[in-house]
């Protein structure tokens, strides 16, 4: 299926799997240079990874395909391929205790599973205009607490480049909630044209991001109040690589982004100004590519 | 009112909808059979706009897609939105406010769960609930009464009945013949992408019994049930 997605986007498998392996080591290195917790961002991104594979739904699904004792193996190799290249770097940067936990959890995680999602509604600030965030929120909520915790930190420890990855992480967050395009039902149901569509879920991300990152920046600002330009500079960083990603996805739009538009993304996050050109680029093929169902 | 003139639609060498003419008018239902894969949702979604066709479709409003509520066989619903946010995403999309959306919940549905934890009926009640609360001009119903229990089911069809006086235009698709009869002006036969047969109110007997004798023929005798 992997395979496949990747042929889909144009890519053949091999490649993508070694341009896989140069980002994974890329951010990796970024990581441990950038921050001294690194190993715990690790630890905590490769646990989510392996909480997901733990889905009680993939779990009952594999069980149905492949019976009680396959499922345990299948399970094992899952986790095992998808710790590995974390457990190696771990090795690598001398992280011994985390890279044991990691290990332990690993094994512990491929025999149980467990619900991502809760049978209760949870309330969310972005009901009234949803769905991005009112969906990307409840997928999401308990990242913003690690991510509050983590500006919480930083304050308490006065590491500001802490609290600037904290706030970081917010937008990253939200991010993903335009990861995927909808069915074309719910863009086809709006009676304006592709302009003021665009125009308006940009207007709708800025302000709810806003409200989620917020309460880091005023924390950070604050605590940190000489660095309050900087602050703000991240801050609007962060809504522009958000606006690049909602303008991305409908350029793309109905299909998911290509290849091209992830290496463009990936220049930015190098190069930020970038997105001064490539903003208005996507937006234009946004437009165009929407003309079709909005009238 | 919404005309159609010599509308096609190919699928590759596959001619699914061949020269449709038809005009739906203001104030009246209009009930579209067939059997499966005769073209009845790939009509709807070249009249709603979601598919390029050849042809012509003219329509007073204009666009026909901003003024229309198109029910689908199969609502789509996000995971972890709840029906209450549903409706709210549906009238946004038209500039739309309504204060209670509670109030306006004739269906009894369970408004603050997630849309995706309800049953196909439920599923469907919540998806009419949203388009007539966008107060749409034009209507497709596709299959509106499958999976519907009986109160619901009555509870349609007199709301049929009223987006009639209202002046709406209403297209329905349904596999049961007797809610058809109960609701629609017109009802017309598609079959292999055109339209073969057209009848008014007082011919629905007829085609009923038109449609038994050529749907059944010999098949439950060959059964040879004793």
């Amino acid at each position: 299926m992997i395979n496949r997605r990747f042929e889909d986007a144009g890519i053949h498998p091999g490649l993508a799997y070694f341009l896989l392996v140069i980002l994974f080591l890329g951010l990796s290195i970024y990581l441990f240079e950038k921050t001294e917790f690194a190993q715990y961002f690790y630890l905590l991104f490769a646990i989510i990874i392996l909480g997901n594979l733990s889905e009680t739904r993939r779990t009952e699904f594999l069980k149905i395909c492949f019976g009680d004792e396959k499922l345990k193996e299948i399970r094992l190799l899952e986790n095992i391929t998808c710790a590995v290249p974390f457990l190696i770097f771990l090795v690598y940067k001398q992280c011994f205790i985390s890279a044991t936990l990691l290990a332990i959890l690993t094994i512990i995680l491929a025999l149980v599973n467990f619900r991502t999602s809760l049978n209760y509604t949870m309330w969310t600030p972005f009901s009234k205009r949803p769905f991005e965030f009112t969906v990307g929120f409840r997928n999401t909520f308990y990242l913003f607490f690690i991510a509050y915790a983590l500006a919480a930190i930083a304050v308490s420890v006065n590491n500001f480049n802490l609290g600037v990855f904290s706030m970081l992480f917010v937008f990253a967050i939200t991010l993903s909630f335009y990861s995927n395009p909808e069915k074309e039902y719910f863009v086809w149901i709006h009676n304006v044209n592709a302009t003021k569509f665009l125009l308006s879920k940009i207007s709708t991300a800025v302000l709810f991001s806003a409200v989620l990152a917020m309460p880091v920046a005023i924390l950070l600002g604050i605590f940190f109040y000489q660095k309050i330009g900087i602050i703000l500079l991240f801050f609007c960083t962060g809504w522009a690589f958000l606006t690049c990603v909602l303008v991305g996805k409908y350029a793309a739009y109905p299909d998911e982004m290509n290849l091209i538009q992830g290496i463009f993304l990936a220049l930015s996050l190098w190069f930020p100004p970038l997105l001064i050109l490539l903003i208005p680029f996507l937006f234009i093929k946004s437009k165009n590519r929407l003309r079709y169902l909005l009238k | 009112m919404i005309e159609i003139k010599n509308l096609s639609k190919n699928f590759g060498s596959h001619e699914v909808l061949k020269d449709i003419n038809i005009q739906f008018d203001n104030g009246k239902v209009y009930g579209i059979v067939g059997e499966n894969g005769a073209g009845k949702t790939t009509l709807f979604k070249c009249i709603s706009d979601l598919e390029d066709y050849d042809g012509m479709i003219i329509s007073n409003p204009n666009p026909i897609k901003n003024h229309l509520g198109l029910l689908l066989t199969e609502p789509f619903f996000f995971q972890k939105i709840t029906g209450k946010e549903y409706i709210q995403l549906l009238i946004n999309a038209r500039n739309i406010h309504i204060d209670d959306i509670d109030a306006r919940n004739i269906f009894d549905l369970p408004l603050n769960q997630y849309a995706s934890t309800y049953s196909t009926g439920m599923k469907k009640k919540l998806a009419l609930t949203a388009i007539l609360l966008q107060a749409n001009d034009y209507f497709i119903l596709d299959e509106p009464f499958n999976g519907v229990d009986i109160k619901s089911n009555i509870i349609i069809t007199e709301l049929i009945h009223k987006l009639k006086d209202l002046g709406k235009t209403v297209i329905i698709s349904s596999h049961i013949f007797s809610k058809l009869s109960d609701t629609c002006d017109e009802i017309h036969l598609l079959s292999q992408g055109s339209f073969v047969r057209s009848v008014e109110k007082s011919d629905f007997s007829s085609l009923e019994s038109e449609m038994k004798e050529l749907t059944i023929g010999t098949k439950i005798d060959r059964l040879g049930l004793t």
